[in-house]
């Protein structure tokens, strides 16, 4: 019989943190919709508050992990050493806003809660000169009782919606293209869209404010 | 924040080519690779040090940040060949 390879391990794992991975997702969920329903309550017509939750898939934990290491290779030799506990997003939530006010306003509100105000803030980073991050990134327990950590994201909502096509149309049918974001070439064409991205939102939000909608 | 454009030029001129599956750029007349964080972690002057490093032929040669087992040099020199 040919030996388990690492990747073997891991979908065994994977299936054994499964219903884990799903109460976490729920329970996370949840809290953060909680935290948010005054805000979400008090939005204008053309603001908007989306929370968006999922369960990594197998392939795509896997390919993560494989993703952490040198090469993307895993090393057979340390086979043991390789646990899907490791990722900070197996389970994830992602919070959309827009405009960018709300955003912040977002942010705060569930950065000051109770349950997240103990995560590790783990921004990601946006261009050089710019004050603010990209988005918000937070990951952490929920509980004493799992070994499993969770990610809670808090994204621009055009910037969100850019990954979530960029994600449908690329990646899920062709999972192994992962790895062409993450080239040295292809980082100055994702700033550009995210610099527009925040220029577009940032100029909407401006007039709006500038002339009020008409009351219905 | 990486400054891609100057390195990425040197791997070109050099007859690298990026492996999306494998986060590194190689080239497999020299029979070298360079992982993504090396390329990363290392200046544009140290990069090209190790691209013009002679290194036998018949071997794959790999730059890594932390040093890999035999079993990935193995395993990436079937990948690559």
């Amino acid at each position: 019989m040919s030996e388990r390879t690492v990747e073997d391990r891991l979908r065994e794992e994977y299936f054994a943190l499964l219903p884990e991975s799903r109460r976490l997702l729920e329970e996370l969920e949840a809290e953060v919709r909680h935290c948010l329903l005054p805000l979400s309550s008090s939005l204008d017509r053309y603001e908007k508050i989306e929370v968006n939750s999922r369960v990594k898939d197998c392939e795509s934990a896997l390919g993560a992990l494989r993703r952490q290491q040198e090469f993307a290779t895993f090393d057979p030799d340390r086979a043991d050493s390789y646990t899907l506990t490791s990722l900070n997003d197996l389970a994830g939530v992602r919070v959309l806003a827009f405009p960018r006010s709300r955003w912040r306003e977002a942010n705060d509100t569930l950065r000051h809660y109770a349950l997240f105000s103990s995560w590790t803030s783990d921004p990601i980073p946006s261009d050089e000169g710019s004050t603010e991050p990209l988005a918000f990134k937070y990951h952490g327990f929920c509980s004493r009782n799992t070994k499993l950590r969770a990610e809670l994201q808090v994204v621009p909502m055009l910037t969100g919606l850019f990954w979530e096509v960029e994600h449908a149309a690329i990646y899920k049918p062709s999972p192994q293209l992962k790895g062409v974001l993450a080239s040295l070439e292809m980082q100055r064409p994702i700033r550009e869209v995210y610099r527009a991205l925040g220029i577009f939102e940032a100029e909407f939000e401006r007039l709006v404010r500038s002339a009020p909608l008409d009351k219905p | 924040m990486l400054t891609a454009t100057g390195k990425t030029q040197i791997l070109e001129d050099a007859g690298y080519a990026y492996s999306f599956d494998r986060l590194s750029y190689i080239n497999r007349q020299t029979r070298k690779a360079f992982s993504l964080e090396f390329v990363q972690d290392h200046t544009e002057s140290q990069l090209k040090a190790c691209i013009d490093e002679p290194t036998s032929s018949q071997e794959w040669h790999f730059y890594f940040n932390s040093p890999p087992s035999e079993a990935v040099k193995r395993e990436l020199s079937a990948v690559f060949s």
